[in-house]
């Protein structure tokens, strides 16, 4: 990929035109959270924009300014590396985040569960299925809030592993996993409890934990392999 | 100097020139360039991904800033940032200090013959 082609539209300075172009192939280019990239890219639209502006308004020809622009820039496969080592810290951390809220939710969704459940007809099996998967739930926030510390201020200091994405990606992984059986064990013991719109409830939080979870583990794969 | 040069030193110089103010992207480029006089060769596009690195690690914070057509996102340092810029100086010195008493052929002082 060598940048993208030259183009003219009816509307816009002729450096904008280029610039939204050469930002649309450097998004699609990317990987990672929706909002870190949409700033790179946006930010780095204004730059190059400004680039171009600046060549042309030292009197250099549009088709020149815009080649001395990107020369100096670096095209999209120049410029995408650095940007999507950035962009997939950011989807670690985002991953992490999510997986260190989730855990203390997921203890509360096992909590109410037992609470409610004590003295009901909730069998034992399903009652000793809450410690592990909240143990599982909290390591993986454990390993998750060690991410955001290490990619956070401590980055300074210490170097970012390489199979940082990767591992942060399983830690996603498990903890949705832990989440989605725990919904389906809070919605199916809902009608034994004898409280059951408090489990359903603890059910239906639970599903929606493992859906934001799972989702951020999966983009996070991505942007590891990426 | 070429741009795979500068890539080491690049958290330095951008922290250096934030250290008079505030600066949005392009400007932070630009006044990199004029301090060099043109010497360094920076690949401007890779100085975005950089300063978004320095602000994750806590060296910048920025906003949004609007002016006229343009929405610029302007940086500025921290005082984590200061500390930081503070100890790239003291490396920088004791770096070129220790490369320059290899390279100076000058004779020290009490090592003569």
């Amino acid at each position: 990929m060598s940048g993208p082609g030259r183009r003219t539209g009816p509307t816009g300075t002729y450096a904008d035109e280029y610039a939204d172009e050469y930002a649309e192939v450097l998004a699609s280019a990317l990987r990672g959270p929706a909002r870190a990239r949409a700033r790179l890219v946006a930010e780095m639209r204004e730059g190059l924009a400004e680039t171009v502006t600046a060549y042309t308004g030292e009197g250099l020809p549009h088709d020149l300014a815009v080649r001395r622009a990107v020369r100096e820039f670096g095209t999209v496969a120049e410029v995408a590396p650095s940007c999507q080592r950035e962009l997939t810290v950011a989807q670690v951390r985002h991953t992490a985040r999510a997986v260190t809220l989730a855990a203390p939710l997921l203890t509360v969704c096992w909590y109410l569960f037992l609470a409610t459940g004590h003295g009901g007809q909730l069998p034992m099996a399903t009652r000793m299925l809450a410690f592990p998967l909240a143990g599982f739930a909290a390591v993986a926030a454990l390993l998750a809030a060690t991410v955001l510390a290490a990619t956070g201020p401590l980055a300074r200091r210490l170097p970012t592993p390489h199979r940082l994405p990767r591992a942060t990606a399983w830690a996603g992984t498990t903890a949705g996993v832990c989440l989605g059986v725990s919904a389906l064990t809070l919605a199916a013991s809902s009608p034994l409890s004898e409280n059951w719109p408090v489990v359903a409830l603890a059910g239906a939080l639970a599903a929606v934990l493992h859906t934001v979870v799972a989702s951020s583990a999966r983009a996070c794969r991505d942007c590891a392999r990426a | 100097m070429k741009a795979d040069a500068v890539r080491g030193h690049l958290d330095g110089l951008l922290l250096a020139v934030l250290e008079p103010g505030p600066l949005h992207g392009y400007a932070i480029i630009t006044a990199v360039q004029r301090r060099s006089a043109g010497a360094l060769e920076l690949r401007t596009g890779t100085v975005y991904p950089a300063l978004n690195r320095l602000e994750r690690t806590g060296l910048l914070r920025s906003s949004w800033d609007s002016t006229g057509e343009r929405k610029r996102r302007r940086y500025e340092l921290t005082d984590a940032g200061r500390r930081a810029l503070a100890e790239e100086r003291s490396a920088w010195q004791a770096f070129t200090a220790a490369i320059g008493s290899v390279l100076d052929p000058a004779p020290h002082p009490g090592h003569a013959g």
